[in-house]
């Protein structure tokens, strides 16, 4: 550090190779990067690095299948031109099963290259260090929080009753001491509790001003922790599967709605049908955190047999713990919000693509409801037609005024309870 | 927080029912609090200082606890989500309701695959929309948990496998030694189920198919034969009526298509500035019926006389036409029959004469009528037969005597329970036992089928294919709309009953793909709208509904076999009965209808719409005949004296409740009640009513629902009955405000009159006055109004509203305590011999009058409907006075009900002048007293509506608009990004009405259908309006074609005084 500061131009030139050098192992990083991504976008779908049949054959071992590379390539390109030119292995492997593979024209030769590169030297897959740990662990962390604050109160308590102890037994020696030198009677040796009570007799006025303290501090206490009860802000189970929003919602960028697909059509969003996680999960059997394990047990929900790539077994719902809990007597309605009132799902459910396992975020309370309502003024209501008429005559009544959720009846009890 | 799952024990793993019940207790034991309070004096006693602060203690304790768990709620998705569902988005499918005796096309409301909500389909033809009460409760027969789940060889559940081989070889022995082999069933309207039964008897040719249906028109349809050659009833037209004269036909609420024709009969009711005229309507009648309490003109007379008045009608016709005239004997009423006689023949080929008598005489004198009067062609149609009622009464006794004399082999009844609906002269049981072999594909252990030695349980509609042919263009179909309930691998399951006997007969289709062919075949070759059968098929079962073109000039006049008919031989035969005393006439209430959904809470529930009493039949009898010959309990609250009723030797005992217009010497009493195995709600009640079947009766080889000579003794008992209103009559206040045809035309306004106020500023409009500022005209505002004109009182929007709301059954017992929770209740009011201007004519005082005035007209009263449910006042008492403000007002007019914020003062019911708000008493859900709620049954909690919460103990509910369907409205058009359109929104009540007598809509929108209806119609008015309550529901005055309102009180009763 010291000597490139003191000399500017070799950092510019360290910098500058360094870039260089980082330039060039990119390209090569990116080829490789570039034939996974590409395999997982347009192959995955149909074929796994394995031996198990998904939809087309898996591709272990491909390459000694094949009679060449090159046929390989032009078979991905535009596998019916093969067959129909009479290639004698394509015309073979054709009748392999009822749908065809997909023409992939697109692809330009460099890709397919890439491809088969990935397809070649394929990554291990990864095995989970313990899933169960993972539960356990979240559990077991904010166990021994709660268990060390407290171990730590009680002992600070426990080390000032000792010095207050200490302290009167040194006071007691101490006056014992000076009386003694001058000629007074020895003090009356007295308990604690006995002082206390003496005490307090000569101080009652004070006594009674920190007894109604406390009374107060307990009282308002207690007046919060009922409050608090049935709200379940930063509420987070486990669920039986780890399934991570952060992967599947942030670093893939899946849209929300592809899985909580009645987000615009019912009230509720709906949880997934394990039909839609195996829409991916049929090639993706393998995660980066948890490996294989959480992934399996998509397959036995479903009813996969991933060695065989059908579906055999008895299928087997998956029971989720629901995150978001309203009461029964309250209708809330996804669609109205999302799809009439163009609210983002991050509004309720905080960002949902960086949690690892969901968290209530909001405390999903009425005040909490009438607060969003009294402020919130509704983007889709200008331009839709069925708030013609009734915009017009708010517009008119509340001159200037932003037009908010309560003013066009947003937070009258029929609206949710019925 | 808890993040993991710890079972309790065993019983929480396995989730038993016992368990879940004790996890459901509020505490999981019994709370010792006798020992905890060690006072055994507490019961007796009362609860001095000490105690009280020792239960407080311990209930805040026990509240606190309970407060600090943490739920663990589990979110468990599809593993593979159908395509068709999403969570939370109901699915609509067309089907159809026919149980042997109501038909209609309906939609089938889902949620996540399950049926929760029946609605009319407006695509029909026939129903045109329309539902009735009992269809609208069917949805809760199916989650009905006495429902057998698998075939049962005598008595013990067996699988089907066994069941179909057994089966097999017994038919196959009886077929080689030549046995009979009888299909017992009621109507079946299924042109493919009859396909089978057809095939069935190819193969075992010794088998002949019997229909017979509890409820018989199987005079009707012999009648017909004679007179037009063709055993068949025909189509019938009110909407083309502009005279109809009923005798003892209830066809707006029972008699044949009553849905069908409650919405035609309802087109000529209805009044308004373009049109000022309506039908006119006769009735005569001995019980106070449904269709009779609507008649302009309700003529009561005996039952025997019944006969008489037809003869006397068609002399009265035919001599004014110049035909041959009958003999005859002279009535009280004749002087009524010639003005009748007058105005049908005013109106020929526009009137109608129709007659609910099973007798074939009866029938044959009206066909004559209805000839003289031209109106086949017209308001009849021969061309167009309605196919839903065919049970034929000689065959049926034929097979009796055939079973009684050992001659059949083997019996397989479908969607019949002779053992409780034949005649007790039949002696039906002891002939079925002779039956080797009986077959039931009863869904349930019922009467009969507890007789059979094999039960082969078929689907609930809702979980079935079929089609339907209720007349002759007309086609729909059904489709399953859940999969079977019962099903492998926890049950051997149901099975459709088709499909067992297309497996018995060898025939590998299954009933789905026949009906595919068989439709193809036959209903495809009848119409030209589509010429690919997928097309066709796909658009019919979308639809719910086909229609086949007529080839025949369809209604021609031209009716074969005229003039053939033995007029005099059937007069005479009607001139030769001979009444006494007492005369029964048995009836069909609206809810429980024949009987078979006396297993359904729903309908037990359901106030009769005229006695206003659940849970019960009973002898319905005249008050002046109660108190003249036998000083019974005249009153018409919660308690009845009992009689014994005694026909043919056969005597029940039985409740007896006044029934004002009740022809004198006559009484009534309702079929379909006393069912012993119709299900749990008997084991848990004891037996609802009393069974009178056995009363029925085989007269000229039909069936009989009168009986001339019952004997009627006085027991001596009391007992109690559950009527949800004890007060009958308007007490001269305009609740209902009615006028008279005559004066409408003059002035639209007439009888809708409000109350003035003197001010300081003159003379004023009551409701004018204000202390309250008016609501703000922003955005919607709902408003509804209901045609008093239209209303017949039928009860489907009170069964249509239980079902949308979750509304609670209470039971017996707590309706006598007037704690019954529907929504909405329709209020039933008798004219009285007493009014202010009779009071005022007469000089009698104000105590007098009012006493007076408690009494219904005992002889011949009008009858008012008036369906009241929460008034959503715009300045509504109830909401001044909620200390909690869980009642608020809304910005769309809506009256808000906020079950989470009620503390169960009910202050705001005691302040509602309307007496709508409910107040649950009970945990319904919970408490083991109410066990018949289906709220308390596994089965039974899956037809809860979703979008409803379910009410706990304590709070208040009432009529919430169907809020949850305007938000739904609401929310689509939003979505949609358009305006909302007017008639999107439908409440329960007005979907399910059969005579749209209920319109809903925004008030703020000036070109919606009911702001018009209120700006152009003088007739709009509110109820009790002058107490400055705003309600925002409005009625329209209720028109009668005849000469005296309700309030006018006496009318054309002196004749009826005279006989009495």
């Amino acid at each position: 550090m010291d000597t490139i500061c003191k000399r500017p131009q070799k950092q510019i030139f360290a910098l500058l190779s360094l870039l260089f050098l980082s330039f060039i192992l990119n390209i090569k990083s990116v080829s490789a990067a570039d034939g996974e991504k590409l395999f997982k976008q347009n192959c995955a779908v149909c074929h796994s690095l394995g031996t198990n049949k998904i939809t087309g054959p898996g591709l272990a071992g491909v390459m000694s299948r094949v009679p060449s590379e090159e046929w390989l390539h032009k078979w991905i390109k535009n596998n019916d031109k093969l067959i129909k030119s009479g290639d004698p292995y394509a015309v073979k492997i054709s009748t392999f099963d009822a749908s065809q593979m997909t023409i992939f024209e697109s692809l330009s030769d460099d890709e397919i290259s890439a491809i088969i590169g990935y397809i070649k030297a394929p990554p291990a897959p990864k095995v989970a260090a313990s899933p169960t740990g993972v539960a356990s662990g979240t559990g077991a962390a904010t166990e021994s929080k709660g268990v060390n604050s407290l171990a730590v109160l009680i002992g600070v308590i426990a080390f000032l009753i000792i010095i207050v102890a200490v302290l009167r037994g040194v006071r007691h020696s101490l006056k014992n001491l000076q009386n003694e030198k001058l000629g007074l009677p020895e003090e009356e040796a007295i308990g604690p509790f006995e002082e206390l009570k003496r005490w307090i007799y000569s101080h009652k006025r004070f006594t009674a001003l920190v007894v109604l303290i406390i009374i107060g501090a307990l009282l308002s206490a207690g007046w919060y922790a009922l409050k608090d009860i049935g709200i379940y802000e930063g509420y987070h189970p486990t669920q039986p599967i780890a399934f991570s929003h952060k992967i599947h919602a942030g670093d893939n960028a899946i849209n929300c709605q592809y899985c909580h697909s009645g987000v615009e059509k019912s009230k509720t969003a709906g949880i997934p049908s394990v039909n839609v996680c195996m829409n991916c999960h049929k090639g993706i059997s393998s995660g980066a955190t948890t490996g294989t394990t959480e992934i399996a047990k998509i397959y036995e929900a479903a009813g996969w047999d991933p060695e065989r790539g059908e579906y055999t077994k008895p299928q087997k719902p998956i029971q989720w713990v629901k995150v978001h809990n309203l009461q029964d007597f309250v209708f809330f309605s996804h669609q109205q919000h999302v799809k009439v009132g163009k609210q983002e799902c991050e509004t309720c459910h905080g960002d949902v693509k960086s949690m690892t396992t969901v968290k209530q975020m909001q405390p999903l309370t009425m005040a909490w409801c009438i607060d969003c309502h009294r402020k919130t003024e509704v983007p889709g209501m200008k331009d839709n037609p069925y708030y013609e008429s009734l915009h017009k005559k708010l517009a008119e009544k509340y001159k200037g005024q932003p037009i908010t959720v309560d003013k066009m009846g947003g937070i009258e009890c029929a609206k949710c309870h019925y | 927080m808890a993040t993991k799952k710890y079972w309790k024990g065993l019983e929480e793993l396995n989730n038993n029912p016992e368990f879940v019940q004790k996890a459901n207790d509020e505490f999981a034991e019994q709370i010792p609090v006798e020992e905890f309070l060690g006072d055994s004096n507490l019961v007796t006693g009362g609860t001095n200082r000490r105690d009280f602060l020792k239960f407080l203690g311990f209930s805040v304790t026990a509240a606190s606890l309970a407060a600090c768990e943490t739920p663990v709620n589990k979110a468990i998705p599809y593993v593979v989500k159908p395509e068709e569902i999403t969570p939370g988005v109901a699915n609509w499918y067309a089907s159809s309701y026919y149980d042997g005796n109501d038909y209609a096309s309906i939609l089938v409301k889902t949620r996540e695959g399950r049926p929760i909500k029946i609605e009319g389909n407006e695509l029909s033809k026939i129903t045109m929309g329309g539902s009735n009460a009992r269809i609208q409760a069917s949805v809760l027969s199916l989650y009905d948990s006495s429902r057998i789940t698998g075939p049962t060889i005598n008595g013990k559940y067996s699988k089907w496998k066994t069941v179909d081989e057994e089966i097999n070889t017994n038919l196959g022995a009886i077929a080689q030694k030549g046995g009979a082999i009888r299909i017992l069933s009621s109507t079946i309207i299924s042109p493919s189920t009859l396909a089978i039964i057809k095939e069935f008897i190819a193969k075992y040719p010794t088998t002949k198919h019997i229909m017979y249906d509890a409820v018989s028109y199987s005079g009707m349809a012999k009648a017909n034969a004679q007179s037009f050659g063709q055993e068949i009833i025909p189509s019938y037209y009110f909407d083309k009526a502009e005279v109809i004269v009923s005798i003892d036909s209830d066809f707006l609420a029972n008699w044949l298509s009553p849905i069908e024709h409650a919405k035609q009969y309802s087109l000529l009711r209805k009044v308004s500035n373009q049109r000022s005229e309506m039908s006119k309507h006769y009735q005569f009648e001995s019980n106070l019926s449904l269709t009779g309490a609507n008649a302009d003109e309700r003529i009561p007379v005996k039952v025997s006389e019944q006969g008489k008045v037809i003869v006397n009608l068609y002399n009265a016709i035919a001599k004014a036409s110049g035909s041959a005239t009958l003999t005859s004997s002279p009535l009280s009423c004749d002087s009524i029959i010639q003005k009748v006689a007058k105005e049908l023949l005013e109106k020929k080929g526009k009137s109608l004469v129709v007659c609910g008598s099973n007798d074939i005489n009866y029938q044959l004198i009206v066909n004559g009528i209805n000839q003289m009067l031209g109106n086949y062609g017209k308001t009849i149609d021969i061309a167009n037969p309605n196919y839903t009622h065919q049970g034929n009464d000689s065959a049926f006794t034929d097979l009796v005597a055939e079973m009684d004399a050992a001659k059949v082999d083997a019996i397989i009844t479908y969607n019949t329970n002779p053992v409780y609906t034949a005649p007790a002269t039949l002696k039906f049981d002891k002939a079925f036992s002779k039956v080797p072999l009986r077959i039931s594909f009863a869904d349930r252990v019922d009467e009969t089928a507890s007789f059979a030695n094999y039960i082969c349980p078929d689907h609930h509609y809702l979980e079935s294919w079929n089609d339907f042919n209720p007349t002759k263009t007309q086609y729909s179909l059904a489709q399953p709309t859940i999969s079977p309930l019962f099903a492998k691998p926890t049950y051997q399951g149901s099975r459709q009953a088709q499909d067992s006997l297309l497996k018995w007969i060898g025939n590998p289709s299954d009933y789905h793909s026949y009906i595919q062919n068989n439709w193809m075949n036959s209903v495809f070759a009848g119409q030209t709208k589509y010429t690919v059968f997928t097309e066709f098929w796909n658009n019919s079962l979308h639809d719910g509904v086909a229609e086949i073109n007529t080839t025949s000039s369809s209604n021609s006049g031209a009716v074969a076999g005229q003039g053939t008919t033995n007029f005099a031989d059937a007069a005479q035969k009607i001139n030769a009965i001979k009444g006494s005393e007492f005369e029964l006439s048995l009836y069909e209430k609206v809810g429980i209808g024949n009987g078979n959904q006396a297993n359904n809470p729903w309908l037990q529930e359901l106030p009769d719409p005229i006695t206003k009493i659940t849970w019960d039949n009973y002898v319905t009898m005249s008050p002046a005949d109660m108190k003249g010959h036998y000083k019974l309990m005249a009153r018409q609250d919660r308690e009845a004296s009992l009689v014994n009723v005694t026909v043919n030797g056969i005597t029940v005992k039985m409740p007896v409740v006044p029934q004002p217009g009740q022809a004198r010497g006559t009484v009534g009493i309702a079929l379909g009640y006393g069912r012993i195995k119709a299900g749990k709600l008997s084991t848990q009640t004891g037996v609802i009513g009393t069974n009178v079947y056995p009363f029925t009766q085989i007269i000229n080889g039909t069936l009989s629902y009168t009986v001339l000579d019952v004997k009627i003794e006085d027991a001596k008992e009391h007992t109690e009955i559950a009527g949800t209103q004890i007060h009958h009559t308007l007490m001269g206040r305009e609740i209902v405000k009615e006028t008279i045809l005559e004066k409408y035309k003059k002035d639209p306004t007439s009888g809708n009159h409000s109350e003035m106020v003197h001010t300081n500023s003159g003379l004023k409009k009551a409701a004018t006055i204000d202390l309250w500022d008016e609501h703000e005209k922003l955005g919607l505002r709902w408003g509804m109004t209901i045609d008093l004109n239209s209303c017949i009182g039928c009860g489907s929007c009170v069964v249509s509203c239980t079902a949308e709301n979750n509304v609670a059954v209470v039971g017996k017992q707590e309706v006598i305590k007037t704690r019954e929770m529907h929504w909405l209740r329709i209020d039933r009011y008798y004219s009285s011999d007493m009014s202010k201007d009779i009071a005022a004519e007469k000089k009698e005082g104000a105590i007098s009058m009012y006493l007076d005035m408690e009494n219904p007209s005992a002889l011949n009263p009008k009858v008012v409907f008036q369906p009241i449910m929460c008034q959503h006042c715009n300045h509504a008492p109830c909401e001044t006075v909620c200390p909690v403000i869980a009642t608020s007002h809304s910005s769309e007019g809506l009256n808000m009900m906020t079950y989470n914020r009620c503390v169960g003062t009910k202050y705001c019911a005691n302040n509602c002048p309307f007496k709508v708000r409910r107040f649950n008493w009970f945990n319904y859900n919970g408490n083991s007293d109410f066990a018949f709620n289906p709220t308390q049954d596994d089965l039974g909690r899956m037809v809860l509506n979703p979008d409803v919460v379910v009410r706990s103990r304590g709070v208040m509910e009432k009529c919430s608009m169907c809020v949850q369907r305007i938000q739904e409205g609401k929310l689509d058009a939003k979505k949609s990004e358009k305006p909302l359109v007017d008639g999107r929104i439908k409440t329960a009540c007005q979907q399910s009405c059969p005579t749209n007598a209920i319109f809903f809509g925004d008030l703020n929108d000036d070109n919606s259908a009911i702001s018009k209806l209120r700006k152009d119609d003088e007739r709009n008015y509110f109820i009790l309006e002058e107490l400055g309550i705003k309600p925002t529901v409005s009625y329209l005055t209720k028109v009668r074609n005849c000469e005296t309102t309700i309030e006018e009180g006496k009318e054309i009763e002196e004749t009826e005084k005279v006989k009495a």
